[in-house]
C-alpha cells in the first residue's frame, strides 16, 4: 500500500525549518568551519602550520591531561552507573533513585562551586574529617584543585543522565529471563554481570560516546576547579588564547585538538558500532 | 503446603535482609556523594563567620541571604528569568514545526537538516563561540541582550528539536492520516491532530529549554561580558572573587527550579524523552 503522504510541498517545508536551521548555520557551522580556517592563519593574515606547531609545544600535555581526565571520569561513571543501575533494577529503591537523578538539573557553573566548598583545604569535606580525628590538619589533602576534584565534578555532574540512560535500558531487559535465571541459581551478581551488562552493552557506547565529548569540551567546571597549577583542560586553554592572549590562531589550532578528539570518539563508536552488527549477523 | 510457605518467607526474609543492608549502603553513598557538595552550598550561604578549624560557621545568620536578595544581584536574576522566556518562546516556535517534519520524514534532504543540528552536540561549543563572537563583534551584539539571547538560541534550538523529535515519534501518526483522509490539509492536520496531542511533550521541551537558558554559561559569558551578567556569571565572578557565601546563595536560587521540574519529572513526565535525547 502506498504510505498515505499528507501533502506539504517540499518548499513549504523547508521554509518551515529554515528560520532555526538558519540559525544554527550562522551562528555554529559557519564560525566552526571558520575555527579551521583560522587556525592557519597568522597575525599577518598569511597560512602556516605554525599555530598547530606552537600550540603542540605549549600544550601537549594539557591534551594528554584532559584526554586522560576525561577517560578516567568516563570509566568511574560507567562504573557506578552499572553498579547502581543493577541494584536500582534488582530492588527499586525510589529515594535513592531520586537522590542520584538530583545532578541532572544542577547547572554547571553550580556544581563546580558545589564541589570546590566541598572539597577545598578548608572545605566542609575536610572540616568534618578534621573534626572526627582523620585528617591531619597540618596537612591537609589538596583534594578541590586537583585532578581528582575534576574527576569528583565531572563524574557528578553526568552521573544522573547516565544513571538515567543505564537504568532505562536495565529496566527495558526481560523480566521472566532473569526470574528463570534466578531460579536456576544465578545471584544478583551474575544476573548483572552475565545478563543485564551483555544484553545493554550498545546503549553504553552511545553514553560513552557523548559524556567523553561533554567533558572534554567542559569549560565552566575546570574554569570554577582549576588544575591546581599543573596541566590544565583543553578548554581553559582556548579561553585564554582567545581572551587574554588575543590569539585567535592558536586558540583555535587548540579548538580544532579538541575537535578532533570528539570526532575519534565518534568514529570509534560507529565503526563499533558497524563490527558488532557484522558479528551479530556472521554468526 | 506448611513447608513450602515456611520455606517462601525463608527466602523472602533473607532477600530483604540482603535488600536491607544495600539500601543502607545506597542511601549513605548517596547522601555523601550527592547531597554532601549540595549541603556544603547551605551551609556556606549562611555562614556570617567561619574560621579554620571550624568544623561548623562560628556565627550563622541570613545576613549574605539578604544581601543577595536586596543587592545587584536580583537585576541578574531578573534579566536571566526574562532571556530564558524569551529563549523558550522562540526557541519553541521556530523548533516545533522542524522537530514535527524530521520526526515524519517529510523534509527534502533530510540527512543535511539532521547533520546541522547534531554537529552543534557533537562538537566542544567554547572554540565554535569564541568565532562566533568574533562575527558578533561586527554586527555589534557583543555586550547586548540580543546577542545573549541568539547565542542562547543556538543552545536551546539542539535540545529542543532533539526533544520535540522524540516526542513526535512516540505519538503514532494513524490520526493524522485518518484526518488527513477525511480531507483536513496538512495545516489544518497539524494544528487540530498534531499539536494537542504532542502538547505534553512540548511543554516538558518547553521546560527543558527554560532550565537551559537559565543555566546557560559559556556563551553568554563570552557574548554577554562585560555589561550582560546572567545569575550563573554573577555567580561566576562571585565564586572567582572568594566570596564564598554570595555564590552559594546564587548557586542554591540557580538550582531551585531544576530540584522543581525533577519533581514534575517524577511524577508527570515520560523519561523517555530525555533518553531519547541522548540516543539520537
Amino acid at each position: 500500500m502506498k504510505k498515505i503522504n499528507i501533502m506539504l510541498s517540499k518548499w513549504k517545508g523547508i521554509a518551515f525549518a529554515l528560520p532555526s536551521t538558519l540559525l544554527i548555520i550562522v551562528l555554529f557551522i559557519y564560525p566552526f568551519l571558520l575555527s579551521f580556517q583560522r587556525s592557519f592563519q597568522l597575525a599577518d593574515d598569511s597560512y602556516s602550520l605554525l599555530n598547530y606547531v606552537q600550540s603542540w609545544e605549549r600544550y601537549s600535555s594539557d591534551i594528554f591531561f584532559t584526554v586522560f581526565i576525561s577517560l578516567v571520569s568516563l570509566f568511574i561513571l560507567l562504573l557506578l552507573s552499572i553498579i547502581l543501575s543493577g541494584v536500582l533494577r534488582l530492588y527499586s529503591f525510589a529515594v535513592v533513585e531520586f537522590i542520584f537523578k538530583i545532578p541532572l538539573f544542577v547547572p554547571y557553573v553550580v556544581v563546580g562551586h558545589a564541589v570546590r566548598v566541598f572539597l577545598a583545604p578548608h572545605g566542609t569535606l575536610t572540616s568534618l574529617l578534621n573534626a572526627l580525628n582523620i585528617v591531619n590538619p597540618d596537612n591537609l589533602p589538596q583534594i578541590a584543585f586537583s585532578s581528582a576534584g575534576l574527576i569528583f565534578a565531572l563524574v557528578w555532574k553526568n552521573l544522573g543522565i547516565s544513571l538515567l540512560l543505564v537504568l532505562g535500558s536495565f529496566r527495558g531487559v526481560n523480566q521472566n529471563m532473569l526470574e528463570a535465571a534466578e531460579s536456576m541459581g544465578a545471584s544478583k551478581y551474575q544476573l548483572v554481570k552475565d545478563f543485564l551488562v551483555p544484553i545493554c552493552k550498545s546503549s553504553f557506547g552511545v553514553i560513552a560516546v557523548l559524556t567523553f565529548t561533554s567533558m572534554m569540551g567542559s569549560f565552566s567546571i575546570p574554569a570554577m576547579i582549576g588544575g591546581g597549577g599543573g596541566s590544565q583542560m583543553l578548554m581553559i586553554d582556548v579561553h585564554q588564547q582567545m581572551i587574554e592572549q588575543q590569539n585567535l590562531g592558536m586558540a583555535n589550532a587548540i579548538g580544532v585538538f579538541g575537535y578532533l578528539f570528539s570526532m575519534g570518539a565518534t568514529i570509534y563508536y560507529l565503526n563499533g558500532m558497524g563490527k558488532g552488527a557484522e558479528t551479530k549477523y556472521g554468526s | 503446603m506448611e513447608v513450602e510457605s515456611t520455606m517462601r518467607s525463608f527466602v523472602y526474609k533473607k532477600l530483604d535482609w540482603q535488600a536491607f543492608l544495600l539500601k543502607i549502603l545506597l542511601l549513605s553513598f548517596a547522601f555523601i556523594f550527592i547531597i554532601g557538595p549540595l549541603s556544603s552550598l547551605m551551609i556556606w550561604s549562611l555562614a556570617r563567620e567561619w574560621f579554620w578549624p571550624n568544623s561548623l560557621p562560628t556565627v550563622w545568620g541570613l545576613y549574605y541571604w539578604e544581601r543577595a536578595l536586596t543587592g545587584d544581584i536580583i537585576q541578574s536574576f531578573i534579566l536571566s528569568f526574562w532571556l530564558a522566556i524569551a529563549v523558550t518562546v522562540i526557541c519553541l516556535v521556530i523548533t516545533v514545526p522542524v522537530a514535527y517534519l524530521i520526526a515524519r520524514r517529510k523534509l527534502p534532504m533530510q540527512a543535511v537538516f539532521m547533520a546541522i543540528f547534531l554537529i552543534p552536540q557533537a562538537f566542544p561549543q567554547l572554540p565554535v563561540y569564541t568565532n562566533t563572537m568574533t562575527l558578533m563583534y561586527k554586527w555589534n551584539l557583543v555586550g547586548t541582550v540580543s546577542g545573549v539571547l541568539l547565542i542562547q538560541l543556538v543552545g536551546a534550538i539542539v535540545y529542543s528539536v532533539w526533544t520535540l523529535v522524540s516526542v513526535f515519534r512516540n505519538i503514532q501518526p494513524y490520526m493524522e492520516e485518518a484526518s488527513f483522509i477525511l480531507g483536513a490539509g496538512a495545516l489544518k492536520t497539524f494544528f487540530k491532530i498534531s499539536l494537542p496531542m504532542a502538547l505534553p511533550g512540548i511543554i516538558s521541551a518547553g521546560l527543558l529549554v527554560f532550565l537551559f537558558a537559565l543555566d546557560e554559561f559559556t556563551g553568554s559569558l563570552l557574548i554577554g561580558a562585560p555589561f550582560i551578567v546572567t545569575a550563573p556569571i554573577y555567580m561566576y565572578n562571585a565564586a572567582n572573587g572568594y566570596e564564598m557565601q554570595i555564590a552559594s546563595v546564587i548557586a542554591i536560587i540557580l538550582m531551585l527550579p531544576g530540584m522543581l521540574f525533577l519533581g514534575l519529572l517524577q511524577r508527570y513526565m515520560k523519561s523517555e524523552y530525555l533518553a531519547a535525547f541522548g540516543r539520537l
